[in-house]
């Protein structure tokens, strides 16, 4: 670590590492095949990504703010349920009410017992997370459910449509980023957040109301959820009741790629974008290579590992612990 | 048919009684369930076969739940063992993995019946018999319809069901199997897993899109999945030129082949599955000739006879 080159190596790595990951990506995918940069393909990749990654942007905020959310993907469920299956019973305009409504419900229980009743946001989202899985299987009984008028509803924007020539789900993906980014960045809102992540002690001492903020927190990641599943359902047209299954990992996989720390009090919305279309990116490239299920996976998870290694290298400055 | 195996059974006791020998008036059987609850088959099986056991009133059901998981299932092959049923019927969530609890079962003499999906090779000498939809024959079938949806000739995909899954190799395998013997010309380029997921195979066909400029059919594990492949065409605007085969009709299939969407796909009934499982459980208790592979029929359905079929509840 003496010679200043390797330093600025590792400087560099370490801030924007998940950006050369990314170009080293797209450029790979690109030799190996002549579908992949298209604008066809690029449309449909982000497209696909739009919904993990709209969610991710809600976790990211409970990441910076030191906790967990793991039942983004059966809330994902839930709701995705819900509005398709109110949709043709009172209408789109009040299913999608009733449906972010019950959402924030949600959100507001993980937000109750991980802000103010202080229990681990590992337990209380693990265990909301089958919690959330049951409720909706008692909702539909196990059935499936469908919108039966799909060709002229107006719910068809959110997930199938276009709005100034880009699709809706990409709009609404990048569109989400920016705030959050601007939220999280330059109000005193995302200062307090990251401010509770990094150092709670201290963040409580300067008058900073915790239990609120984190409550809020996950007010966000059910919000975000619950613009997921108008995406999700308005672009299945139907919901099965664990259609988010295993979602909460891919979306934590971007988080985590982004460089948002899991100790949280660090991370960047925008990084967590790059983040999720990498994860989107790597499994359609590979899907174009003709590669079998199990290599994308394999590849997919390698990937994530080494993205958490190589962050946590690089802001020790070795690879492995020096602690023995 | 119910009623019937009822006045049969009513006789065969009246029999018994007369000629003596003690025998219990009524067969306690006991089920452990995959996942019910998760869907709608597994939700309409089970209410089929309650129905079908309070119908007949030689039966009483001891219904359980294994909730998906196999170490709860074994625990209930346990109980069930322990209550000293005459029967047990169970929808494995394992294969393999239920194999030692069915042998105690067999160990104990209590015959059992494995229904919808079998259990691993080296568990069927532990069991009476099997009673469920035959996945190759579906397989095979879904090539046949394919094959008649493209007038023989074409290039097509295949969106598999979850890996691993035995239903959805066996639906892979018969289909792979049959398409070069009945339609030599058409030419399966590629097969995706889609998870029984209808996003994620709405996924996986966008990706087949930009991937292929000509794909003339795709073949599902089941309609769920071959509808999301059917979105995913219809969005690109090549919906027309596809020919869409299921091996399982879901309700959402039953429309978009109404619509003339969607060509064809395989009829398998819960009903038909959960009655056909408490039949054969009956059967072997009545010491019936029951072959080793009880399998109940799963017709073809294309938009041609379709009124014969009722919409599928799932």
């Amino acid at each position: 670590m003496a010679d200043p080159r390797l330093k600025s190596i590792g400087d560099l790595l370490a801030r924007q590492g998940i950006l050369i990951a990314f170009a080293i990506f797209l450029v790979g995918f690109a030799v190996f095949s002549d579908r992949f940069l298209t604008p066809e393909n690029l449309e449909t990749v982000i497209r696909q990504a739009a919904i993990i990654g709209v969610m991710a942007i809600g976790v990211t905020v409970v990441v910076i703010g030191g906790n967990l959310d793991l039942s983004v993907g059966s809330m994902l469920s839930f709701s995705t349920v819900l509005v398709v299956d109110l949709h043709d019973k009172i209408g789109p305009e009040l299913a999608i009410v009733v449906m972010l409504a019950a959402t924030l419900v949600l959100g507001a229980i993980n937000g109750f017992l991980v802000g103010v009743a202080r229990l681990n946001s590992l337990i209380v989202t693990l265990g909301m997370l089958s919690a959330i899985q049951g409720l909706t299987l008692i909702y539909t009984g196990g059935k499936n459910v469908d919108i039966l008028d799909q060709e002229t509803t107006w719910f068809a924007i959110f997930g199938r449509g276009h709005i100034l020539g880009i699709a809706t789900p990409i709009l609404m993906f990048l569109g989400l980023a920016l705030f959050m980014h601007v939220v999280m960045a330059y109000t005193p809102f995302g200062r307090r957040v990251y401010a509770v992540g990094g150092n709670p002690t201290a963040a409580v001492f300067s008058g900073i109301r915790r239990s609120r903020l984190v409550f809020s927190t996950y007010l966000i990641s059910a919000f975000t959820t619950g613009l997921a599943a108008l995406i999700l359902g308005s672009r299945v047209m139907g919901s099965q009741n664990n259609v988010g299954q295993g979602y909460e990992l891919l979306v934590l996989a971007g988080v985590i790629l982004g460089g948002t720390s899991l100790l949280g009090g660090s991370g960047n919305i925008l990084k967590t974008v790059i983040g999720v279309l990498i994860l989107g990116f790597i499994q359609n490239g590979l899907l174009l290579m003709g590669f079998p299920y199990y290599a994308q996976w394999l590849v997919t998870w390698v990937v994530i590992i080494l993205a958490v290694w190589l962050d946590i290298a690089a802001k020790r400055g070795r690879l492995l612990s020096p602690i023995a | 048919m119910t009623l019937k195996l009822a006045a049969a059974l009513v006789a065969t006791t009246a029999l018994i009684g007369a000629s003596g020998v003690a025998q219990a008036e009524t067969y306690k059987i006991g089920i452990t369930q995959n996942n019910v609850g998760v869907d709608s088959y597994q939700t309409t099986y089970e209410k089929a076969f309650i129905a079908a056991a309070d119908e007949n009133e030689n039966v009483e059901a001891v219904v359980l739940d294994a909730g998906g998981d196999v170490a709860r299932q074994i625990a209930q092959i346990q109980d069930l063992i322990q209550q000293n049923v005459d029967a047990i019927i169970i929808w494995p969530t394992n294969g393999k993995a239920v194999v030692p609890a069915v042998r105690k079962a067999h160990q104990a003499g209590i015959p059992v019946i494995v229904t919808n999906s079998n259990i691993a090779e080296e568990g069927l000498q532990f069991i009476a018999s099997f009673s469920g939809p035959d996945n190759i024959t579906q397989g095979a079938r879904s090539a046949e319809l394919m094959c008649e949806g493209l007038d023989g000739k074409g290039k097509i995909v295949q969106i598999s069901g979850q890996p691993g899954y035995t239903t959805a190799i066996e639906r892979a395998k018969g289909f792979e199997d049959r398409l070069p013997e009945v339609c030599p010309d058409v030419e399966l380029m590629e097969t995706q897993p889609g998870d029984w997921n209808r996003e994620k195979s709405q996924r996986v066909m966008e990706s087949f899109l930009v991937k292929y400029d000509e794909i003339d059919g795709v073949y599902a594990g089941d309609d769920n999945m071959g509808v999301g492949a059917l979105n995913a065409a219809k969005a690109a605007g090549r919906a027309g030129d596809i020919a869409f085969v299921g091996a399982t009709n879901f309700a959402v299939g039953y429309e978009a082949m109404a619509r003339g969407e969607y060509y064809g796909s395989i009829y398998q009934s819960p009903v038909d599955d959960a009655e056909a499982a408490l039949k054969t459980a009956l059967d072997v208790l009545a010491g019936k000739d029951v072959p080793a592979l009880n399998y109940f029929d799963t017709p073809k359905i294309t938009k041609a006879n379709m009124d014969e079929f009722d919409k599928p509840v799932f």
